[in-house]
């Protein structure tokens, strides 16, 4: 007795769990709902990265995206001034847009996956010293270079939301 | 005929040995609950100088499993203003990642759940994904008690992540292994990791306090000001789940980290001979941690939130990462001796623990200045 049908099941439950979970976060109005689905798909999301054999990019998957930014949006909602406008749609409102843009690039996306020829990629991505190795030789630039744009997205975060308090100001000249 | 661990045959081991693991951990989950709420109410009894419960069995021995009971029989409570479906899930995500962690703690020899050789990685991810459980817990019971006590959770827990991880992730580099099994086979003999990498252990072991929500960081349920933070709307069994199990079940998580990556995991005295000794003595280490957690609950007073930050900002953060740069500077250039990690790990915590005093006195005096020059009767809060 074999188990290979279990690799495909997996599969597809994941695949569901990604594409309904990503539309769910679109579409639901209540964005508290919407931020917890958006969990559930990077769970899926790294559920796939271990059935193609990488844990560790599963691990960080996990780690960064449902343990860290997902809470982070959850406290930016509840910090938010929303309480004339609970289920208000947020983001959704060019929907004749958006179809058009999802249609012209998801066509030639699918035909192009679709005529993929390559070798299903093979497992054993788990090795964590070579992909370090990879990130701080080979993609030491690249991997610079998106550090400076998150800290670039913190000081324009900082300044944007920086109030000039004119008590807070008086405040400080006291001191 | 090959013969596995114990002599026994390998095809028979191998579905034993995860019995053995699922058994233990569901054992020490539920009955550790138990157990760790006696000895959190009777040490600090003990401590306080009252008798503590003592009148259910004896020694009170059989009072948390009364209140055990009168948990589970307990009518389920909901208020009606409560957001359905995620007031439900937020215990189960809470506990969820917690029982999922003691897959890969290594109780002994070969009694492990499974040798993930992310293993480390692995149980961070999963603690980290407790924060989700927590908000959702806060947001849900439309409670503002609640809805602070979550935020200041997430707040928390999200910055005393990065001190905890970077501490760990210094033990990885004198040890060169993510798996539990490795990091616990490299401290064979006395030498175990805490001699040489002291400070990590001390990052550690703070910020884990502040990562169990306990003494003196507990203040998303901080019981004087936030009735019970984001427990204010859970009774019963959902409450029993949230706080008793998963609490106590991530207090025993984080200590048996500390006791694998620094103490030596389920080494001892007589392991060699009898493998299964290994049990007693990881049960014995982790406990010897939990009383130490519990020893701080009674001894110290809870931080102010400004404070919770400021420390953990300014002082854990910059702290391990001076830490992971020394040792990685001394790994890379010593690579055949741990002595030298070991010296200025031990400088790093006596500059840490005599600069504390040092740091106190110049922030009174500050504030004293402060208070002198505005005048006003009440001292203001210093960042």
């Amino acid at each position: 007795m074999t188990f290979d049908f279990v690799e495909p099941v997996v599969f597809a439950l994941l695949a569901i769990g990604v594409i309904a979970g990503g539309a769910a976060v679109v579409l639901l109005s209540r964005i508290t709902a919407a931020a917890l689905l958006m969990a559930f798909t990077f769970l899926s999301m790294a559920g796939m990265f271990v059935l193609l054999g990488a844990e560790t990019l599963a691990a960080f998957q996990v780690l960064i995206y449902v343990g860290a930014i997902t809470v982070l949006i959850l406290y930016g909602v509840m910090f938010t001034k929303f309480s004339d406008r609970p289920r208000a749609l947020f983001f959704q409102r060019q929907t004749p847009l958006a179809v058009v843009f999802v249609v012209a690039v998801a066509i030639p996306v699918a035909l192009f996956s679709f005529s993929f020829t390559s070798a299903p990629p093979r497992p054993g991505g788990g090795d964590l010293s070579a992909l370090a190795t990879s990130v701080f030789t080979d993609f030491a630039f690249p991997f610079e270079i998106a550090s400076v744009l998150l800290l670039a997205a913190m000081v324009g975060a900082i300044v944007l939301t920086g109030r000039d308090d004119p008590e807070e100001a008086a405040r400080r000249r006291r001191r | 005929m090959p013969v596995g661990p114990f002599g026994i045959d390998p095809l028979i081991w191998a579905p034993l040995r995860l019995i053995i693991a699922v058994g233990l951990a569901l054992f020490l989950v539920l009955n550790g609950a138990l157990l760790q709420i006696y000895l959190e109410r009777k040490i600090q009894a003990i401590i306080q100088d009252r008798l503590g419960p003592y009148h259910v069995g004896p020694f009170g021995l059989l009072q948390t499993f009364a209140d055990a009971l009168k948990l589970i029989s307990k009518e389920d409570v909901r208020a009606a203003a409560t957001d359905g479906w995620f007031f439900v899930a937020a215990p189960a995500l809470v506990f969820c990642p917690m029982l999922a962690s003691w897959v890969v703690l290594p109780f002994a020899q070969d009694i492990v759940g499974t040798n993930l050789n992310i293993g480390l990685l692995y149980l961070t991810t999963l603690g980290s994904m407790t924060v989700l459980g927590i908000v959702i817990a806060g947001w849900a019971s439309n409670n503002k008690y609640a809805l602070m006590g979550g935020l200041r959770s997430a707040g928390q827990l999200i910055s005393y992540e990065i001190p905890q991880i970077l501490a760990l992730v210094s033990v990885v580099l004198v040890v060169g292994s993510l798996s539990m099994i490795d990091i616990t086979r490299s401290q064979a003999g006395p030498l175990v990791n805490v001699l040489i990498l002291p400070f990590p252990f001390l990052i550690y072991f703070i910020a884990a306090l502040a990562e169990t929500n306990r003494t003196p960081f507990d203040l998303p349920e901080a019981e004087s000001e936030l009735v019970a933070g984001w427990l204010t709307e859970y009774s019963g069994m959902r409450w029993g789940t949230m706080l008793a199990l998963s609490e106590y079940g991530n207090v025993t998580v984080v200590c048996a980290i500390v006791t694998t990556l620094w103490f030596g995991g389920w080494q001892g005295p007589g392991v060699d001979a009898i493998p299964l000794l290994g049990v007693l003595w990881f049960t014995l280490k982790v406990y010897a941690f939990i009383l130490i957690m519990m020893w701080i609950r009674a001894t110290l007073p809870r931080l102010r939130i400004d404070q919770l930050m400021s420390f953990c900002w300014k002082g854990l953060i910059p702290a391990a990462l001076v830490n992971i740069l020394v040792v990685a500077t001394l790994a890379l250039a010593f690579p055949t001796t741990k002595i030298p990690i070991a010296i200025a790990s031990w400088v790093l915590v006596v500059l840490f623990v005599a600069g504390i005093p040092f740091v106190q006195r110049r922030r009174l005096r500050v504030l004293r200045a402060r208070a002198r020059a505005s005048a006003a009767p009440a001292v203001r809060a210093v960042s």
